[in-house]
């Protein structure tokens, strides 16, 4: 990769023609097959070489933890339709990823992944890439090394091959189930997007001061978590701050309502504000439809600032991010954004 | 070559790029339009060459990312109110399709290959549209037909010389809508430009002008309004922003045959206004053209032929039937002849004459005699001519013949007769000039696709054909290209475009060019011509400055025409220009004297001769008589009915 222009390489390609890092689907198929010669390819019609979905956790229903008030309750913010709200949302930033199994060796899946983050900035109502970070570009193998016997020593030691088979947190290794490689290898890819993603984020923070969408959750980052100017927008519900009485009141948030603030905090990340902010009308839909949770740095004057934020993000929801599925949370500035990655990934 | 690239090159499995046409997408503000002329150029190298292709834009499209009109909608809670509060705009795009003018290098010919996309600057005009054959140093042919403008370049677009006037190609044709002031005005801007670049090494050139219709083409000497955009065109494109000076006019007379017959006979505009008057001799060649095909069977053209031969300019001695001879040299003689000649064949109860059965001669009599009364005031039964130049036209002069006001018969016989002697002079390389283009306007009327084939349609379809090859070139224009003789207009080497209309631009003929392109060429501006030329691959669209002439309808205001008036008014008016110290008296005492017709003979006969001595020349045509002031009184108090009080026959020595 990197011979487009304005797009940043996290990694380097060799000089050697021959074994040149590849850019594309077939030419990764075609390298593999050079580097571990008892590969077989995957067929790239077939449902096999399809895009892997992202790695879902189980969902989980946790009590909120309030800071606005003494429990969470529906806040109006803006009318439920018809609304003329403006937005200081001054950039957009996402990542995409795109996993394929390109090649078999004996039944260990090899994956070749290609993620992507940017972030679009908008003047006069019309958003163009960020101009002070080029959009990062990374494409590499997701090998389980310990079961691939026949590799080339020079592509197990390549930096771009990310082993899928090191052991966990309690010194296992995974089992050579191919469904569990490719599970890990689908952890690794997104981790490695979400690391794309931090690092802009936190360059953002560096170099603006104007407010920036995140789609997804600022908290991996300690400087995105305590930024004013990095907004996460969750679009997965998978966790559900709503134990208890707040499911009633999240699941019933009507079109320009919000939830009370919460503080969303784990081991893992840094603390959070956080509320729901319902973008659309569920009436009709699924309980979640048009539902996003908001992730903000905490501060003092935490109901005027997530009043605030949340009329922004309703404002956001003009133009609609259709055809995407799920257009009822997107804004149209991410949507933007992926389409772009997508252009130069 | 500007370094700023204004698009990309785009290609897609369903829209891919060819060899002929390929796709780029701009900025949303680039100065990129139908019309536009760009340069692509390639990055990877063809045979050691970086190749680089011209294009023309001639289609644009304009689409956003919204996959259906529905998600807008719903997207404003269905109020266009509420669209313009969108804090984001959908991302757009402008995709324009592209002509190729030209590939560099010519071969291998490929598709046109991904690379940056300019706006071609003048240098590129040139390449592009092959005008760099021809604007050589020591072998420039170039004729200035307008400027291209695009974004801040403004290059002078040149018509080849040897193809706009021969021997390549030649003739051009120009369509557009009635009243907007662009077929006319192209053809007197084009004429100044060709006047003023034809290459001194091909010879000399003058134009002859048929204004069919209105006051057009009437007042081509008189100085017109410019603006300053205009000036500086003229002064881009090195013609001088000035009437023409070189210019005769050629009107007959009106019916009556006291005025010329011309929207230009205001007194101050007649100095170059001759009259155009022909005889027996100049007419009876071109029966044809004012005789039907029923008048003219075999038997009355063999006895028309008779006529021509045997009969007109000699003396023709009497035989058993005519009782004396003839010296038939006008309608008048061969009223005599006929008469002397049915008179003989009655006395004798013959029913035939030299093969000629009597009624022949009585049909062929009735059609004959009739042409100096369907075109009175052209043809004069005296036999008086007064015509074109023939032998002694002059380089870079504008002959304009005025037939607008006269009947159709008059118009055809004119155009007939002026096109013929044009092309046996230019045959016989004497007509004073190398090279000549005649002007005609309303080729739907005079060469249309669908009507009967007249004389002047197939003269028309002649010059077409084989015009080129004598120096005889045809300007055409019309309303309607598709409803003139595709011979004609497909002999036209250069067709321009202005305004058309829109059922116009359904018809096949228009076919070739893009959907945008025929949009474009409903909605030209004055002043703009799309131009067709055999070194340009597509249609180029130019402006070209109004011309540096009065327009017809402003020369109407400023010179109205003069009205009818009597004899002695018209007589005055007619010798004026040639010596202005005659006065209207002077002319009233000789009108008191004389008879009409020997007054408008010698009107004729002091025009024709332009003399020194005007007066003494004028008066010299009449006999001498002295009259009495008491008589001159009498006369002049009953000119009323401008009849003289006494009439002297000229072939009566004595008048008495």
């Amino acid at each position: 990769m990197g011979h487009r222009a304005g797009v940043t390489s996290t990694d380097s390609d060799r000089g050697d023609n021959e074994l040149s890092w590849p850019t594309s689907i077939h030419a990764a198929r075609r390298f593999i097959m050079r580097a571990v010669p008892d590969s077989s390819p995957i067929d790239l019609a077939g449902d096999e070489a399809q895009p892997r979905a992202r790695a879902d956790e189980p969902p989980v229903l946790n009590a909120p933890n309030v800071i606005e008030g003494r429990k969470l309750k529906a806040i109006r913010v803006a009318p439920s339709r018809g609304a003329k709200l403006e937005s200081q949302f001054a950039g957009f930033l996402d990542g995409v990823q795109d996993v394929r199994i390109v090649n078999h060796s004996h039944g260990i899946p090899i994956v070749w992944a290609t993620v992507s983050a940017a972030i679009r900035v908008r003047h006069n109502r019309k958003l163009t890439a960020w101009e002070k970070r080029a959009p990062a570009v990374s494409r590499r193998y997701y090998l389980p090394l310990r079961y691939l016997d026949d590799i080339n020593p020079a592509l197990r030691d390549d930096p771009r091959v990310v082993d899928t088979a090191e052991t966990d947190a309690s010194g296992k290794f995974p089992s050579r189930h191919p469904a569990a490689l490719l599970d890990c290898a689908i952890q690794k890819v997104q981790r490695d997007r979400e690391d794309l993603e931090q690092t802009l984020a936190e360059a953002w923070c560096i170099e603006e001061s104007e407010p920036l969408y995140v789609d997804g959750s600022i908290a991996a980052s300690a400087i995105t978590a305590e930024s004013p100017i990095t907004i996460g927008v969750v679009k997965s519900h998978r966790t559900l701050y709503a134990d208890g009485d707040a499911f009633r009141v999240v699941v019933g948030l009507e079109s320009g309502e919000r939830s009370s603030v919460f503080r969303v905090s784990s081991q893992r990340r840094h603390a959070v504000a956080s509320w729901y902010v319902r973008l659309r009308g569920a009436s009709g839909r699924d309980a979640l439809f048009g539902l996003v949770r908001v992730e903000a740095a905490e501060s003092v004057d935490l109901t005027a600032r997530a009043d605030e934020i949340s009329r922004w993000i309703i404002a956001e929801g003009a133009p609609l991010a259709l055809p995407d599925g799920r257009w009822d949370k997107m804004t149209y500035g991410i949507r933007d954004t992926e389409e772009f990655l997508r252009a130069i990934s | 070559m500007s370094n700023a690239p204004l698009g990309r090159v785009v290609a897609t499995e369903r829209r891919p790029n060819t060899p002929h046409e390929f796709h780029f997408w701009t900025a949303l503000d680039s100065p990129v339009g139908i019309g536009t002329i760009v340069r692509v150029d390639g990055s990877n190298p063809v045979n050691g060459q970086i190749p680089i292709v011209y294009g023309i834009v001639i289609e644009g499209f304009s689409y956003t990312d919204l996959q259906s009109p529905m998600h807008d909608v719903m997207g404003h809670d269905g109020s266009p109110e509420n669209a313009g509060f969108a804090v984001t705009e959908r991302a757009e795009i402008r995709l324009y399709s592209a002509a190729v003018l030209r590939q560099l290098p010519d071969e291998p010919l490929q598709p046109v290959p991904m690379g940056e996309v300019h706006l071609a600057e003048e240098e590129d005009v040139a390449v592009a549209l092959r005008m760099d054959g021809y604007l050589k140093e020591g072998a420039r042919t170039g004729i200035p037909i307008g400027v291209y403008h695009a974004g801040a370049t403004d290059s002078t677009i040149y018509l080849d010389a040897d193809f706009l006037l021969g021997p390549e190609a030649a003739h051009l044709n120009i369509s557009g809508m009635s009243g907007l002031a662009t077929k006319t005005s192209a053809i007197e801007w084009l004429l100044a430009s060709v006047f003023a670049h034809f290459p001194e090494d091909k010879g000399s050139i003058a134009a002859v002008c048929f204004n069919v219709k209105g006051p057009d083409l009437c007042f081509l000497d008189q100085p017109g309004r410019l603006e300053d955009r205009d000036v500086e065109l003229y002064e881009k494109m090195g013609v001088p922003a000035k009437p023409f000076e070189r210019i005769q006019y050629f009107a007959p007379y009106t019916a009556k045959g006291f005025q010329l017959n011309t929207l230009r006979s205001n007194e101050a505009l007649l100095d170059n206004v001759t009259p155009l008057t022909w005889g027996l001799r100049e007419v009876l060649r071109y029966a044809e053209v004012l005789l039907n095909r029923d008048d003219i069977d075999a038997k009355a053209d063999a006895l028309i032929d008779f006529i021509n031969e045997r009969v007109l300019d000699r003396v023709f001695e009497k035989d058993g039937i005519l009782s004396r001879d003839h010296a038939v040299q006008s309608f008048a003689d061969l009223e005599d002849w006929f008469k002397d000649l049915l008179r003989g064949l009655e006395a004798r109860n013959n029913e035939s004459w030299r093969t000629h059965h009597i009624a022949t001669i009585r049909k062929v009599r009735n059609r004959l005699s009739n042409i100096s009364t369907r075109c009175a005031g052209l043809v004069t039964d005296t036999g008086a001519v007064s015509d074109l130049p023939f032998g002694s036209f002059e380089d870079r002069m504008v002959y304009v013949v005025d037939v607008a006001t006269l009947e159709e018969d008059a118009q055809d016989l004119i155009f007939a007769r002026i096109v013929s002697k044009l092309r046996e002079h230019l045959e016989r390389r004497d007509l004073g000039v190398k090279n000549l283009i005649v002007f005609v306007d309303e080729l739907n009327k005079y060469a249309s696709s669908d009507g009967p084939d007249t004389y002047v349609r197939k003269m028309l379809l002649d010059i077409a054909e084989r015009g080129r090859y004598l120096g005889l070139v045809l300007f055409s224009a019309q309303q309607f290209r598709s409803q003139v003789h595709r011979r004609v207009v497909g002999n036209s080497g250069t067709s321009l475009f202005g305004r058309m209309d829109a059922d116009e631009l359904a018809t096949p003929g228009y076919s070739v060019l893009s959907a945008a392109t025929r949009t474009k060429l409903a909605t030209l501006e004055k002043g703009q011509l799309m131009v067709r030329h055999p070194h340009f691959t597509q249609p180029i669209f130019v402006r070209f400055p109004r011309p540096a002439v009065m327009q017809g309808r402003d020369g109407a205001e400023q010179y109205p025409q003069s009205v009818e008036t009597g004899l002695d008014v018209s007589i005055y008016r007619a010798l004026r220009p040639l010596d202005n110290s005659i006065t209207l008296p002077w002319v009233q005492k000789l009108v008191a004297l004389y008879d009409e017709n020997d007054l408008l003979r010698a009107r004729d006969a002091t025009i024709r001769a332009r003399p020194g001595n005007v007066k003494g020349y004028f008066e010299s045509q009449f006999r001498k008589i002295v009259p009495t002031e008491t008589a001159i009184a009498a006369a002049t108090a009953s000119r009323e009915e401008t009849h003289a009080v006494r009439t002297l026959p000229i072939d009566d020595p004595y008048g008495f």
